[in-house]
């Protein structure tokens, strides 16, 4: 068979090297091919990750055993041959930028796979990849400055299985940097300072919202394929909203990430939510904070836990048998006597407030005219049990309110009381904060709940002073609450209302903030929806589908409104028409729609319900490996089949 | 060591004499130490009775019977410990007082100073085991005192359980009155009530509270406790329990798609596949967290303080009920929040056209529980027609309590199929599972009840026999220590069983005979068992003697009552064959009838307001005794 030259360029000969000139016949397979290029470099080296990359036909030759016939590679192809795993830029969900080595050669969702092993993220089929927003180039020195992380020395172990070490898997405690990286992988960043927030892009409408989802990769192609380069930037996101055996046990990497990406959306107004909700989410960030703060690295959310639970049952040997004297003290309870102003709102009445002698005892407030009469009955004894307690605070005019609303049968009794001081105030507030859900002071959470207030109090005397990020205790609640929240109240309007927020979540550990924190946005009801810009077959206009975990929905473009929704359970078969790039459902009861998207490759959206559906096959079948076949065959294209 | 050994056998001598003296009031029986009666726990004493007969006053005679029972169930599980307690100190260091004294004084102030509210002083706690291996005296008498102390502990915790008697109505008219002590859940009080009516488990049956001052009715959830919100009652209230079937109660369970898909209508709904309600179900309730239905719609509301009712669209979300301002769009941000579900609940109103002039009469409110009177904290809402309502309702719910409502719902389920098959066998097995691991006392009271219930029988023909009265007047206070105030609590319990007619007007179906023969006197009721045998089981009135041992106070006189166990086999005997001729009770019958005859006249159909509970009085006077312990203990180390 005659032989003819091929030409091959070493990229690892140099960039201005010459390509090498190979003879071979077109018998001659792959794996030849390699080893002849390999003997002519005279380089001495691990080649194992190396591959040819066809560049005009944009594919990887990667069966060795293939001639250079079968792969139609003729003389006048240029083949590179390259590493196949190539250093890559990856933005985290927490905006922190990453530096590893990833796989340019297989399908994205493989690749995918392989990142999650080595960031230690179960289910990476939830994942993927998607380009970032060009950013507008207008000062090129930003990117310099960007904080970087770097894996890349990390070797890809095949093992699935992470042997811990150090509380993190064992590739992850060789150096102190790499153990930096995996903290900040598995605990959440500070709070962004306000400004960097409202810099950030923040889709404006609903119609921005379908151009986030355009930039996903294709899950069945690889990134050389894609056009992705060596160190160029990818943003890994959760993809797929349904998120399957959340253990906090051993998903400390992936809650945390999830989080931030929660939080981010809402911080950036990808989903809408209202005011109470924004508060609510801002008062969990910021104890989400304040707790990964105070959390030593190594005992992450799994050793809180343990350690919690370990003080819990503490507890309770305390109270069960600890030596008498122990018990005789915790018996006798504890109260709060001190002067404090009160005031009780009435109609028509300008009285002011007046000052009495108060005692806190049990659930209950009493107060005496005076000191003196302290033994005596009390004017009144208020039990709080039930009621609703609002803070009233202005730490630069040292006002120290709060605000009681005490239900009776008649109606809420609504009565103020003014404290002195921060101390005196922390610690009535805390008082009646645990009374009103029943519990004494003699409850363990008493004193941190006293300091909770003192430390939050604290932040609204630092907040106008420093407008950087969150540093120690000291944070701007304006970080905490979307550009929109940002501008409609100033922060000394804004950490009251957080703080009220705040009540009722102080007492969470740090992993079930952050539980909580995902819980009340998976509950939003925008959760979950990826929308994208389609026109439907039959209709003169562009309308918006989103698609969530059990459902299509088809939504006015420009009223926002829902104008019909589908579920998957009534789904029976779904199509594309790659050629009119068209996608068809057939639903029961003969229902079918077909539709053209605007903006996104067709691809994007078939992965997207076909990724849902592969999704909700996970119940089932218990065992951890993933059926990558069954991935591909109900989100491939007609490449794939 | 000698202060501390001193003080205990100054308890032990006082709680010797209590139990002594009240026995002989009862008995008008010789007793071993003759009482000294101090006149200020009289006082206490009568106080507490009179509340209590206050209060019972407008109970049927029926109904008096049945808590005869319960509380019948709380001394003989008292007297029971006692006894245990007793034995196994004496065995093992007879220097050492009853351990159980302290927390018996403790207990008492709570149950004096409640009307309505029985403290049950049985405690769950083990008795203190006797120590197996011989260790040095001292270390025994350390361990000894420990154990009292963790006892006295526990039942001080014990004797701030609050327990109401709640009347229960039932649709048909007619009415139960049963115990519920505040640990118990909704769902106890239902199957207890299944059990006494002998209906079907049908899930939609729902404890429901009416207020007619508000015109309102609330179904309550299965997992709430019952007592809790009844003590927020007024004194004069009007309001009534009554148990009825809700349809509405787990509809969301039963035909999801309704609810989480109400936009379409409703007939392509209608045969939905049980498959598909399923999945509706596990997409909506078992996730991470609890999907809410997307309600909106227009909904009426009427205006702080005005009489006006206002159209406004309206949209529930998990956080909270919204509504969306004029001229505003329905984005979540431009959401105004009119109430969040933490602090309020939801309840149906009825003729609200007519009470507050609304456009339709199909309305609900939302406030505090404790809110029993027109406010301008409530919120009223109107809706077009009654599935709107209904919709909106549990779409408030489910907000509320989330996944709750559906661990509610499968429970009730395997409630109803359970007793589908084991309807026969449930008494059995429910009351058998409260006596987990019987002491060896009360096997021994075991072996007794068998006749006890034959003598039950035999004087239940004989309803209008006088109750057997200890009188609280009569009965002699307990002895003297100014230094530990109030007088043990079995007393006081013992006092208010004593008030009643013994247990015979109780219908003889009730309670199965078969079932009594194995079964042991009620002895406490576990913590974690919250049904309440007692009510079904008959009160016999010799199960405290043959249980009881010497605290017991009631009918049958025997001297020899004080002892244990061989002395209780014969106060059965004789407490069997008293009744029918003529009243045994030496005590002077004239308190008793006076506590039955209104009973029986003022047939009242509201239930008797429970009131509101101070359970915390116990704890001043436990501060005297246990600052008194600790003094000594502390005197105990410096020594």
């Amino acid at each position: 068979m005659a032989a003819w030259d091929l030409t091959v360029t070493v990229e690892d000969l140099g960039p201005d090297a010459p390509p090498l000139q190979i003879s071979v016949t077109s018998d001659l397979h792959i794996g030849g091919v390699i080893l002849k290029l390999v003997e002519q470099t005279n380089l001495k080296r691990d080649w194992s990750d190396h591959a040819l990359w066809w560049e005009q036909k944009q594919q990887w030759l990667l069966r060795t055993g293939w001639t250079l016939d079968k792969c139609g590679v003729h003389a006048d192809a240029r083949l590179i041959f390259t590493p196949q795993h190539k250093p890559l830029r990856l933005g985290l969900p927490n905006g922190a930028t990453l530096k590893m080595r990833a796989c340019f050669s297989s399908p994205v969702f493989r690749t995918v796979m392989g990142i999650c092993r080595v960031l230690n993220l179960r289910h990476p089929e939830e994942l993927s990849l998607l380009r970032p927003v060009e950013e507008k180039k207008k000062k090129k020195d930003k990117d310099s400055s960007e904080e970087l992380y770097d894996l890349t020395d990390v070797p890809l172990t095949a093992g699935s299985v992470q042997a811990l070490y150090n509380g993190m898997p064992a590739h992850f405690a060789d150096s102190p940097k790499t153990e930096a990286v995996y903290k900040m992988l598995s605990v959440s960043l500070p709070s962004p300072a306000p400004e960097a927030i409202a810099k950030l892009y923040r889709p404006a409408s609903i119609v921005d919202k379908t151009h986030i989802h355009t930039r996903w990769l294709d899950s069945s192609r690889s990134l050389m394929q894609q056009g992705i380069q060596e160190n160029d930037k990818l943003g890994l996101r959760f993809k797929y909203y349904t998120f399957h055996d959340m253990d906090p046990k051993y998903d400390a990497v992936r809650l945390t990430q999830l989080y931030e990406q929660a939080r981010w959306a809402i911080l950036l107004e990808d989903i809408d939510c209202t005011e109470e909700e924004m508060m609510l989410f801002g008062a969990l960030q910021y104890h989400i904070g304040k707790q990964s703060l105070s959390q030593d690295m190594v005992s992450s959310c799994q050793g809180m836990d343990d350690l919690e639970s370990a003080l819990k049952s503490l507890e309770v040997k305390m109270v069960g048998d600890g030596n008498s004297t122990d018990m005789l003290d915790n018996m006798t309870a504890p109260e709060l006597n001190d002067h404090l102003k009160i005031f009780r709102p009435k109609r028509l009445t300008l009285k002011g407030y007046k000052q009495y002698w108060c005692k806190f005892q049990e659930t209950s407030i009493s107060y005496y005219k005076s000191k003196e009469d302290r033994y005596g009955e009390p004017i009144q004894q208020l039990n709080l049990k039930g009621c609703e307690v609002a803070p009233d605070v202005n730490v630069a005019g040292q006002k120290f309110c709060i605000k009681l609303l005490i239900p009776a049968p008649e109606g809420m009794n609504e009565i103020y009381l003014r404290c002195e001081n921060e101390k005196q105030y922390s610690q009535w507030m805390a008082a009646c904060k645990l009374a009103s859900k029943g519990l004494t002071l003699l409850d363990s959470s008493y004193q941190s709940e006293v300091q909770n207030i003192q430390t939050f109090l604290s932040m609204q005397r630092s907040s106008s002073a420093a407008p950087t990020s969150q540093t120690d205790e000291s944070i701007n609640t304006h970080s905490l609450v979307s550009p929109r929240y940002q501008k409609k109240y100033k922060p000394k309007q804004l950490t009251p209302r957080i703080l009220e927020a705040y009540q009722n979540i102080a007492q969470l550990s740090l992993t079930s903030a952050i539980l909580k924190f995902l819980q009340i946005w998976q509950a939003l009801p925008d959760f979950g929806i990826s929308y994208f810009m389609v026109r439907f077959k039959g209709s003169r206009k562009d309308e918006v589908l989103g698609i969530a975990n059990n459902r299509l929905i088809r939504i006015d473009l420009g009223v926002g409104d829902v104008v019909k929704t589908w579920r998957y359970s009534n789904m029976r078969q779904w199509n594309v028409n790659w050629d009119i790039r068209q996608v068809a459902i057939e639903f029961d009861g003969n229902i079918n729609i077909a539709f053209g998207c605007v903006n996104a490759d067709c691809k994007v959206v078939h992965e997207y319900i076909g990724g849902y559906i592969f999704m909700s096959t996970r119940a089932q079948q218990q065992s951890d490996t993933l059926n990558e076949e069954l991935f591909h065959k109900l989100t491939g294209g007609h490449e794939a089949l | 060591m000698d202060d501390i050994d001193a003080m205990f056998s100054d308890m032990l001598q006082e709680m010797d004499l209590l139990t002594q003296s009240l026995g002989e009031e009862a008995e008008s029986a010789p007793l071993p130490k003759p009482p000294t009666i101090p006149g200020p726990q009289e006082m206490n004493f009568s106080v507490g009775f009179t509340d209590f007969n206050a209060s019972l006053h407008d109970l049927e005679d029926n109904d008096l019977d049945a808590l005869m029972a319960d509380l019948v169930a709380d001394i003989s599980a008292t007297e029971e410990k006692f006894a245990t307690e007793k034995d196994t100190l004496k065995g093992s260091a007879p220097v050492a007082p009853i351990p159980s004294q302290p927390p018996s004084n403790l207990s008492f102030p709570g149950s004096s100073s409640t009307l309505r509210q029985a403290t049950s002083s049985n405690s769950i706690a083990a008795t203190p085991p006797p120590p197996t291996s011989k260790p040095s005296k001292e270390e025994l008498e350390e361990q000894i005192k420990a154990d009292k102390i963790k006892l006295a502990l526990e039942k001080l915790k014990e004797a701030k359980v609050k327990k109401l008697v709640v009347k229960v109505e039932i649709m048909d008219g007619s009415s139960k009155t049963l115990m519920v002590d505040e640990r118990q859940t909704v769902r106890d009080v239902i199957d207890n009530l299944f059990e006494k009516t002998h209906c079907d488990c049908n899930v939609d049956w729902s404890v429901c509270e009416t207020n007619p001052d508000l015109q309102t009715e609330r179904g309550f959830e299965d997992h709430e406790n019952l007592v809790e919100p009844l003590s927020t009652w007024t004194r004069d209230t009007e309001n009534k329990v009554i148990i009825k079937k809700k349809k509405d109660k787990y509809e969301v369970f039963r035909n999801p798609q309704n609810f989480y898909m109400w936009k379409k209508d409703k007939k392509s709904l209608k045969d939905m596949k049980e498959k598909d309600k399923e999945q509706l179900l596990e997409e909506n309730f078992c996730g991470a967290s609890v999907i809410v239905p997307d309600l909106e719609g227009i909904l009426y509301l009427k205006e702080d303080g005005k009489k006006s009712w206002k159209q406004r669209y309206f949209l529930l979300r998990a956080s909270g009920l919204y509504y969306s301002p004029k001229g505003k769009t329905k984005a979540s941000r431009d959401l105004v929040c009119l109430v969040q579900f933490d602090n309020v609940n939801v309840y149906y109103c009825k003729e609200y056209r007519i009470k507050y002039k609304a456009p339709t009469d199909h309305c609900f409110i939302l406030k505090h529980s404790q809110i029993q009177k027109e406010s301008q904290y409530i919120r009223y809402l109107c809706c077009d027609d009654e599935w709107t309502m209904t919709l909106w309702v549990t779409g408030i719910r489910i907000a509320k309590y989330g996944k709750q409502l559906y661990d509610n719902y499968k429970a009730a389920v395997r409630k109803a199929a359970g007793s589908a098959t084991w309807a026969s066998r449930s008494i059995q097995a429910s009351s058998s599972a409260s006596t987990p691991s019987p002491t060896p006392k009360v096997r021994a009271a075991n072996g007794h009840a068998p006749q006890p219930a034959v003598e039950t029988k035999g004087s239940s023909n004989q309803t209008s026999f006088p109750p057997p009265p200890a009188s609280m007047e009569t009965l002699p206070p307990p002895p003297p220590d100014p230094m530990l105030p109030p007088p043990p609590p079995a007393p006081p319990s013992t006092n208010k069983v004593n008030q009643f007619p013994p247990p015979p007007q109780f219908p003889q179906s009730s309670f199965p005979p078969p079932p009594m023969d194995d079964l042991p006197p009620p002895p406490p009721p576990p913590p974690e068992d919250s049904e309440l045998p007692p009510d079904f089981l008959p009160p016999p009135p010799p199960i405290f003697s043959s249980c009881g041992g010497e605290a017991l106070p009631p009918p049958p006189p025997d001297p020899i009552a004080s002892l244990p166990p061989p002395p209780a086999l014969q106060n059965f005997a004789s407490a069997g064959g008293a009744p029918p001729p003529p009243p045994p009770p030496p005590p002077p019958p004239a308190p008793a009838p006076a506590a039955s005859k209104p009973a029986g006249s003022v047939r009242k159909v509201a239930p008797p307001p429970p009131k509101r509970t101070t359970p915390q009085l116990a704890a001043p006077s436990g501060g005297d005794l246990m600052s008194e312990l600790m003094t000594a203990m502390q005197k105990k180390r410096t020594q």
